[in-house]
């Protein structure tokens, strides 16, 4: 368990994003430099106050830490940035705490910035797809000789393996992206808000079976950002802060495959019963699962809904299939997941569209959306790490 | 033969004796002589004992399906033509999976635990590949 003591010592003092959508026509740049320029506006920070940076992805579709410190005017006493995949937003934050806490950066920007507007037909995967060619093969699966490639594809293969060992079906999957767009719709910001249907979802194409078009989130064009400081500075700043109680990094390893949780068996897993137990981010953060009012995570693929619940123990192996069904993860159910629209709904934006929502919805600023009375939320992944914030 | 339109394996130090075995038709991977520990992929090292002594020994080339994916969206030029196209993660008998395609079944038929066998594939002059089909055996 971390011992830092950094419990409640860091906090987000403000957020803010660029609009979303499909071929904005502007560069990852300009989006960043939006967001970051809205979440200093919304913290009540001057410009020469942001003293630290922390990118997830970058270049060649994101904006680089160097780049925008250079173009943005600022003098970053301390930056970093992650390799170009979606699954670092935590790690990033929980950096930045640690570097507010060390004395490092004062204020640190963490964000995620990318556009596909140059692309024509943007899609991950296929021939110039990096991860197939990385050596032992890619991150999610990928192995271009057989023509396995994309993320989805890895996701899809989690799926199948999810389906045939707990008998669940993609009748049953349904239930997350539904849930999701039904969030969308009250949410100014996402992409897409027109409601679908089960009846929807099993109609729409194929793209890797067992997973559907609408089982697969958006690409788009987009960037958020969340600034950290010190609870102490933040508590002096025109928001109320909203406190960072729990944090758990992202773990490696052969029983880790990036869409499964260790026991599922896939990849060179190993099959077993994977249980749960608490989580270290729950004791760090004093809270337990009763404790949670909204649960937000990584949604590329609808799938990764039920397997972020099983791994943190929200339900047992097999369960979600059925936790998600009834509109418990809906907004006025037992657990709101996602209640920006998730990658599925809002827009992929790397994550940090996530982290800019659990704030708003821990000031109450959610408008139609809003969950009554949070008062503490948490980030989950299916690949294991998260964070637990509180107002 | 035709020209190959499919992606080629990335080949390593590492993993030629891998793709050189298939050629011969064979499927060799790393058995540990440490401790007996057979994986894939290639590593440098045993990844349970972190010996070095490693062999590259011969397989049964029998397994079973363990989970599987249908492609119904073309990623790849060489792949258009073969839409909806499978890709089967097998388990081995000796206990590493790979990534292959099942040949000789309709993708409706393919069943999670259905037992395989490795076909050698020769797609080109220079590469197979290792591809499975469905056999008869017990349990
Ligand atoms: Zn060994």
């Amino acid at each position: 368990m971390p011992d830092f003591n950094l419990k409640d010592k860091a906090a987000i003092a403000g957020v803010g994003n660029s609009p979303y959508g499909r071929r904005l026509g502007r560069s990852p740049i300009d989006l960043a430099a939006e967001a970051i320029a809205n979440a200093l506006d919304d913290a009540g920070l001057a410009r020469g106050e942001l003293d630290g940076m922390i990118v997830s992805f970058g270049s060649p579709l994101g904006a680089d830490a160097d780049t925008l410190a250079a173009l943005l005017g600022l003098r970053l006493r301390a930056y970093s940035q992650t390799w170009a995949h979606g699954r670092f937003t935590a790690s990033c934050i929980q950096w930045a705490a640690m570097m507010v806490s060390a004395g490092f950066a004062n204020a640190v920007a963490c964000l995620g910035s990318w556009s596909l507007s140059h692309i024509r037909r943007p899609k991950f995967g296929g021939a110039g797809d990096r991860e197939g060619a990385r050596e032992a093969g890619g991150g999610h699966g990928e192995d271009p000789v057989f023509g396995m490639t994309s993320p989805g594809a890895g996701a899809a293969l989690v799926a199948r393996r999810y389906f045939e060992r707990y008998g669940a079906n993609s009748r049953q999957l349904a239930a997350v992206p539904v849930a999701f767009r039904k969030h969308a719709a009250l949410n100014p910001l996402a992409i897409m808000r027109q409601p679908i249907t089960v009846e929807d979802h099993q109609a729409s194409r194929f793209v890797c079976e067992p997973l559907r078009l609408l089982d697969y989130c958006l690409v788009n064009d987009g960037a958020a950002c969340v600034v950290v400081t010190t609870a102490e500075r933040a508590r002096d700043l025109r928001k109320p802060p909203v406190y960072i109680s729990g944090m758990q990094p992202l773990p490696g390893g052969g029983e880790e495959f990036i869409w499964a949780y260790p026991g599922l068996g896939v990849a060179q897993q190993q099959v077993f019963e994977y249980e749960a137990g608490v989580q270290p981010v729950y004791r760090m953060a004093d809270v337990t699962h009763k404790d949670i009012d909204a649960l937000y995570t990584y949604d590329a693929f609808s799938i990764l809904a039920w397997i972020a619940l099983e791994r943190f123990g929200f339900c047992k192996p097999g369960e979600a299939a059925d936790f998600t069904q009834n509109g418990r993860i809906e907004l006025g159910g037992e657990l709101p997941m996602n209640t920006n629209g998730g990658l599925l709904s809002e827009g992929h934006i790397l994550g940090w569209g996530h982290q800019v929502e659990i704030v708003r919805q821990l000031r109450g600023e959610c408008g139609a959306r809003q969950i009554s009375g949070a008062e503490v939320i948490q980030w989950a992944n299916c690949y294991g790490d998260s964070l637990i914030y509180h107002k | 033969m035709a020209q190959y339109l499919k992606p080629l394996p990335t080949i390593t130090p590492l993993n030629q004796p891998y793709w050189d075995a298939l050629r011969r038709h064979e499927l060799r991977m790393q058995r540990c002589e440490g401790c007996g520990h057979i994986f894939y992929p290639p590593s440098p090292l045993c990844p349970r004992c972190w010996s070095r002594e490693l062999r590259w020994t011969a397989l049964s080339g029998r397994g079973r399906v363990n989970s599987w994916v249908v492609f119904h969206q073309a990623y790849f030029k060489g792949f258009e033509g073969e839409i909806p196209y499978n890709v089967a993660e097998v388990e081995l008998d000796e206990g590493p999976r790979l990534m292959t395609n099942l040949i000789a079944i309709a993708n409706e038929d393919i069943r999670a635990g259905m037992p395989v066998e490795i076909v050698y594939d020769d797609v080109t002059e220079e590469l197979t590949l290792p591809r499975f089909r469905p056999c008869n055996r017990q349990i």
